[in-house]
C-alpha cells in the first residue's frame, strides 16, 4: 500500500492517475457511445425498445432501409457540395486574407486577430445573423446585390430550393474563413525569408515566387487546413438548424443534420444511428490525414 | 513611394476588408436598435434613426431571457471546470513524456476532437436515457458537452506544457520536493496563461452550444440561451428587431471577452491547432 501511495507522489502512478481519469471519462462518455452507436445501427429501436439492452438484430436492414430512403443520394449529394464549396471558399478567401496579412504594417497583428470573432460567437447568432441577412424581400444582401446590378429580382436564399443550400454555404464560409487564414498566416510565416530573397536575386516574379516558393513550402499547412476544413464542416449543424431547418423540401438537408432529424424528430434512432456510424468513419478517415499532415509539419 | 504612406494605404485596405467581414455583426446590432416598422423599410436604414434601445429590456423580460442565460452559464461553468480539472493532468502527461504509449493516447484524442455532436447524440440521449442521466437534463448536458470539448483543450495546454522547461521541476525534486509538488508548484503556475485562455475558449464553446442541449433538455425552464434563440425563430417570423436584439444580448459578452483577450487567443490556438 505505501508502495502505491509513494509511486502516486513520486512516480509513474501519478502520470497514470493523470492521464487515466481523463482517458477513463473520455471512454465513458465518448468511447461507449461509440461502440453503442454501431450496436445500435444493427438494432430494431423504437421507443419501445429505447429502455433496453436487448433488443433485436437485424444484420444490415438499417443499412439497406437507409441506403433505400428515396431522399439518400439527394442528402450525400447535398453533404458533398456543402463540404466541398465550403472548404473551397473558406480556403480561397483565408488564404487571399492571409497573403495580404503578411505585409507588415501598423495593426496588421491586432487586424487580423479581430477576424476571428465569427469563430468564436455562438453557431446559432451566426445562423440567426445569417438567416435575416439573407431573408428574400428585406434581406440586406439581396439590397445590396440588386444595387449592385448582379442580380434583378430578389433571390428568396432560404425558400427557393434551389438556393437554400447555399444560404447556409455562405454563412459557413463567413464563419470559417477566418479560422482557415490564422492557421495559413501561421504557415506563411514560416517559411524562410532568404528564399524569397534568393528567388528575387535571380529574377523571379511574385507570382512566380509563389507558386515555386510559397506553395511547395506551404504544402503541410495547407493538407492540415483542408483536413481540419473536412472535419469542422461536418461537424456543421448549428447553421441548419438556424436557416433553413434542412429545408424546403430537403433541399438543404445533409448528413449530418439528417441524422439528428432522424432520430429527434422522426424518433427512429436505428436510422439515425446508421447514419452517424457511417459518416463518423467517413470523419475519421479524414482525421488520419489531418493527423498525418500534422506529423510532416514539427519539423523544427 | 515612401514607407509611411505604404503603411497608410495597407492599413486603409485592412480596415476595408475587416469592416466588410465584420458587417454581419454591426448589421445585428443596427436592427436590434430599429423599430418593427423601420426593420422593413425599402432601402434599409445603414444608421439607426432614432435607437429604440428599450428593445433589450423588452426581450429580456418577454423571452425570459435572464432564465436561458442562466443555464447557458451553468453549462458554460460545469463543462469548463470539468474540462480543465481532467484535462490540465493529463495534458502535462503527455507533454512530458515521448514514446509509442503517449502517441498512441494522442491519436485517440486526436480522433475523439472530429466526433461530430450531432452524431455522436443519438447514442447519448439513449444510453443517457437507459442511465436515467436525462433526469438531470443540464448535468447531462455538462458531461456530454466536456467529453467533446476535452480532447481540443488538451492538445491546446499540451502546446503550453511543452513550453515550460522540465529542467525546472527536476531541479525542484533534486531540493526534496514530491512529484505532485513539483507539479502543483512549478509546472502548473508556469503554465497558467495558457491553460487560462484555453479554458476561457472552451467556455465560449459550451456558452454557444446547441446540438446536445437541444436534444437533451426538454423543459424550457433549464434550456440555455442558444436553444432559447432557435426557438424565437419562428419559420414566418416577422420580429427581426427582437430576435437581433436577444442575439447581442447573448453574443456581446463573449465579443468583449475576446476583443480583451485576443492577442493571447489568437496566440494559443495557432500554437496548439497546428502542432
Amino acid at each position: 500500500m505505501n508502495r502505491v501511495i509513494s509511486s502516486f507522489r513520486d512516480g509513474k502512478g501519478f502520470d497514470i492517475a493523470l492521464v487515466g481519469a481523463a482517458l477513463l471519462f473520455l471512454g465513458i462518455f465518448a468511447g461507449l457511445p461509440l461502440v453503442y452507436n454501431v450496436v445500435m445501427s444493427f438494432q430494431a429501436v423504437d421507443m419501445f425498445s429505447l429502455g433496453t439492452f436487448a433488443r433485436p438484430f437485424v444484420g444490415f436492414d438499417n443499412y439497406i432501409a437507409v441506403f433505400s430512403e428515396p431522399i439518400f443520394w439527394p442528402v450525400m449529394r447535398n453533404t458533398v457540395v456543402f463540404v466541398v464549396a465550403s472548404i473551397g471558399g473558406q480556403f480561397v478567401i483565408g488564404f487571399g486574407l492571409a497573403l495580404f496579412f503578411t505585409l507588415k504594417f501598423p495593426g496588421s497583428t491586432y487586424l487580423r486577430g479581430l477576424f476571428l470573432v465569427s469563430w468564436v460567437m455562438p453557431g446559432l447568432v451566426v445562423g440567426a445573423i445569417w438567416n435575416w441577412i439573407l431573408a428574400g424581400d428585406f434581406g440586406v444582401l439581396n439590397f445590396a446585390l440588386t444595387g449592385l446590378g448582379i442580380i434583378e429580382d430578389n433571390i428568396f436564399w432560404r425558400s427557393d430550393t434551389a438556393f437554400s443550400l447555399w444560404a447556409v454555404i455562405i454563412a459557413n464560409i463567413w464563419l470559417g474563413t477566418s479560422f482557415n487564414m490564422i492557421l495559413l498566416s501561421v504557415g506563411l510565416a514560416s517559411i524562410p525569408r532568404d528564399l524569397y530573397e534568393a528567388a528575387a536575386l535571380d529574377g523571379a516574379n511574385g507570382w512566380q515566387r509563389f507558386w515555386t516558393i510559397t506553395l511547395p513550402m506551404m504544402r503541410a499547412t495547407i493538407g492540415a487546413v483542408i483536413s481540419l476544413g473536412l472535419i469542422f464542416t461536418l461537424q456543421q449543424f448549428d447553421l441548419f438548424a438556424a436557416i433553413t431547418s434542412g429545408g424546403p423540401a430537403n433541399s438543404s438537408n445533409v448528413a449530418q443534420y439528417w441524422a439528428w432529424d432522424f432520430s429527434f424528430r422522426q424518433y427512429d434512432f436505428a436510422k439515425g444511428a446508421t447514419i452517424s456510424v457511417l459518416m463518423i468513419a467517413l470523419v475519421m478517415v479524414a482525421s488520419v490525414i489531418y493527423v498525418r499532415s500534422t506529423r510532416h509539419e514539427v519539423r523544427g | 513611394m515612401n514607407a509611411s504612406l505604404r503603411n497608410w494605404l495597407l492599413l486603409a485596405v485592412a480596415l476595408g476588408l475587416a469592416a466588410l467581414y465584420l458587417f454581419p455583426l454591426y448589421w445585428m446590432y443596427v436592427t436590434s436598435l430599429k423599430t418593427g416598422s423601420e426593420v422593413f423599410a425599402t432601402p434599409p436604414g445603414f444608421v439607426p434613426r432614432d435607437a429604440q434601445w428599450d428593445n433589450f429590456p423588452y426581450v429580456w423580460s418577454v423571452r425570459d431571457m435572464g432564465s436561458y442565460i442562466w443555464n447557458s452559464l451553468i453549462i458554460a461553468s460545469g463543462t469548463t471546470f470539468l474540462t480543465a480539472a481532467l484535462g490540465t493532468g493529463c495534458a502535462y502527461v503527455l507533454a512530458r513524456y515521448r514514446n509509442m504509449w503517449i502517441d498512441i493516447g494522442l491519436f485517440l484524442i486526436l480522433m475523439l476532437q472530429v466526433l461530430p455532436a450531432s452524431l455522436m447524440i443519438t447514442p447519448i440521449f439513449v444510453g443517457f436515457s437507459q442511465f436515467g442521466l436525462l433526469e438531470t437534463p443540464r448535468l447531462a448536458v455538462i458531461l456530454a458537452l466536456t467529453a467533446k470539448t476535452m480532447p481540443f483543450f488538451v492538445v491546446l495546454v499540451r502546446a503550453t506544457f511543452m513550453s515550460v522547461p522540465s529542467e525546472l521541476e527536476e531541479a525542484a525534486l533534486v531540493d526534496g520536493n514530491s512529484r505532485i509538488g513539483a507539479f502543483f508548484a512549478i509546472a502548473l503556475p508556469l503554465a497558467r496563461n495558457g491553460i487560462l485562455v484555453s479554458a476561457i475558449l472552451i467556455f465560449m464553446q459550451a456558452f454557444g452550444e446547441y446540438v446536445y442541449s437541444k436534444s437533451i433538455i426538454q423543459s424550457p425552464a433549464l434550456q440555455p440561451a442558444s436553444v432559447g434563440l432557435n426557438a424565437f425563430m419562428g419559420p414566418n417570423t416577422n420580429e427581426w428587431n427582437n430576435i437581433m436584439a436577444y442575439a447581442s444580448i447573448y453574443v456581446t459578452p463573449i465579443l468583449a471577452a475576446f476583443v480583451l483577450l485576443q492577442r493571447r487567443i489568437v496566440a494559443g490556438l495557432t500554437s496548439g491547432a497546428l502542432k
